[in-house]
């Protein structure tokens, strides 16, 4: 069971918006029916900066804010950096199919932990831009408020009146993934009943862009998780969030619960900026697959952080073998980031709302981008087109630049008190 | 005249998220939604476009958005008789 041994805590609804798709729905049916979000495009740094570039990257689509000002019945204007107005509206579509807008629960009970690897980066290049490129001592009044990075946490409390303990965490790709653990200890030490959890980032900027490509660890056409010629990752945009909430209080209320958390592990590598360990990545596995009482016998969907780099994946490989040992060619694997990309903070929240409607359907999402067999990558890899599963488990991982590791097991929700 | 008015209303309007029918002489700011933060960007905005200077004093005296709007009307058209 989840982090605390008193209390089981569940999953009670879901939020997306990527390059996939403008809800939780159409991003699952997009990875469901192997769309990629990822495109080639122009990034213009304008008169100030360098020529413009082309480059893959798996942007959101459409106009968001106008049915999102709609639903809130409010307008932000300029007041918000883009990945503020991603938080919001993945906010909202969870807490709403959780049956929450407008509860009084939301008020005192309710935390919000929101992770992001950046900050307000369109809104800090605007800035720069007037005052390196135009020279411009003065820059505007919500500048601040718009860059710092705990914009979108304070942004959704406002907005949905979450009186509660409310923050931002950060630990770059694996952001997402510790605020649902901070999010999940909240509730199990009492503190709060129910926790928005999740992440966003919007970092395709110009700028922002030319910094990754200087890591070297960019592909130049698109990401291909666990293949043969793989060259890199591709940088998504977009936000996700889920609700966690104490069972019991769900079940109360008549919540529909989608899922259990089971287990989390967190590690740190203490090793390397840009390469992983072994020992970080299996430790944070194996304990949450402790921590969830996982057997021989369960089939787990591993939906691995699976960036396209030659080195994560080779890792996380070796990482799956030196776990689920015998076992680990029976575990379906996916890697969603071949579809929406690499939303850094945002990552590992979307792939569990990904990963939580593929169990649920009972279907595992095929990878995309693959060209050929790795032997360094023996898994039982799903690909080509989705594949029925049988597993009621996902083990969801986050391994960051820097070594900083998370993993998330959730479980098909099983009422004892229904059973009994 | 009439057509900087109209194009300063605009602005204020969509820079402070402010409804235009509320946007009368004789109401306060507070009445037409204007508050520190708005005030600020309002200015803020009308620098980068007219290409004025609207120190915070200039305001000080401004009780009423018609007094307000006053302000802005004067430094611009100073600036363009200049």
């Amino acid at each position: 069971m989840g982090p605390g041994a008193q209390r089981r805590i569940v999953v009670t609804g879901l939020g997306a918006v990527c390059a996939l798709g403008a809800n939780a729905s159409e991003t699952w049916a997009a990875a469901r029916d192997g769309r990629s979000g990822i495109r080639r495009h122009v990034f213009d740094a304008g008169p100030n900066g360098p020529e413009a570039h082309e480059t893959p990257a798996a942007l959101v689509e459409g106009d968001i804010v106008a049915p999102l000002e709609a639903a809130l019945g409010r307008r932000f204007g300029q007041s918000l950096d883009p990945f503020a107005i991603l938080a919001l509206a993945v906010a909202h579509e969870a807490l709403d199919q959780a049956g929450l807008l407008g509860s009084a629960a939301l008020e005192r009970r309710t935390a919000v932990v929101l992770g992001h690897g950046f900050a307000g980066i369109h809104s800090l290049e605007a800035a720069f831009d007037r005052f390196y490129g135009r020279k411009a001592a003065k820059l505007h009044p919500v500048t601040v408020p718009k860059v710092m990075v705990s914009a979108p946490v304070s942004a959704v409390a406002i907005t949905f009146g979450i009186k509660g303990p409310v923050f931002a965490v950060s630990s770059a790709c694996s952001s997402s993934g510790h605020a649902i653990a901070q999010g999940a200890s909240l509730i199990a030490s009492g503190q709060c009943d129910i926790a928005l959890v999740g992440g966003s980032e919007a970092i395709a900027t110009p700028g922002c862009l030319r910094a990754w490509e200087g890591l070297q660890a960019m592909s130049p056409t698109t990401c291909r998780p666990f293949s043969a010629g793989r060259d890199g990752m591709t940088i998504g945009e977009g936000g996700a969030a889920m609700v966690l909430e104490d069972a019991d209080h769900a079940r109360a209320r008549g919540a529909m619960i989608l899922a259990e958390l089971g287990g989390v592990g967190l590690s740190s590598d203490a090793f390397h900026w840009t390469q992983p360990s072994l020992e970080g990545a299996v430790t944070a596995m194996a304990a949450a697959c402790e921590q969830a009482g996982l057997t021989d016998g369960d089939q787990v969907l591993i939906s691995t952080h699976g960036t396209g780099t030659p080195l994560n994946d080779k890792n996380e490989a070796a990482a799956i073998h030196a776990v689920f040992g015998a076992r680990a060619g029976r575990q379906p694997v996916i890697a969603t980031k071949s579809a929406h990309g690499h939303l850094i903070g945002a990552a590992t929240a979307l792939q569990g709302v990904i990963g939580l409607q593929a169990l649920r359907a009972g279907l595992a999402p095929p990878i995309l981008g693959w060209l050929g067999r790795d032997p360094d990558c023996d898994l039982d890899l799903v690909l080509g087109e989705a594949r029925p599963i049988e597993a009621d488990a996902l083990l969801l991982n986050a391994f960051a630049f820097g070594g900083l590791n998370t993993s998330l097991v959730f479980r098909l929700w099983r009422d004892a008190a229904a059973t009994a | 005249m009439t057509a900087l008015h109209d194009e300063l209303v605009e602005l204020i309007a969509s820079e402070a998220l402010v409804d235009k029918e509320k946007l009368k002489p004789e109401a306060t700011l507070a009445d037409v939604g204007l508050d520190s933060v708005g005030v600020v960007s309002v200015a803020f905005a009308v620098e980068e476009k007219y290409g004025v200077e609207l120190p915070e004093e200039a305001f000080a005296d401004a009780t009423n958005f018609g007094q307000f709007l006053a302000v802005l009307e004067t430094a611009i058209e100073s600036k363009v008789g200049s």
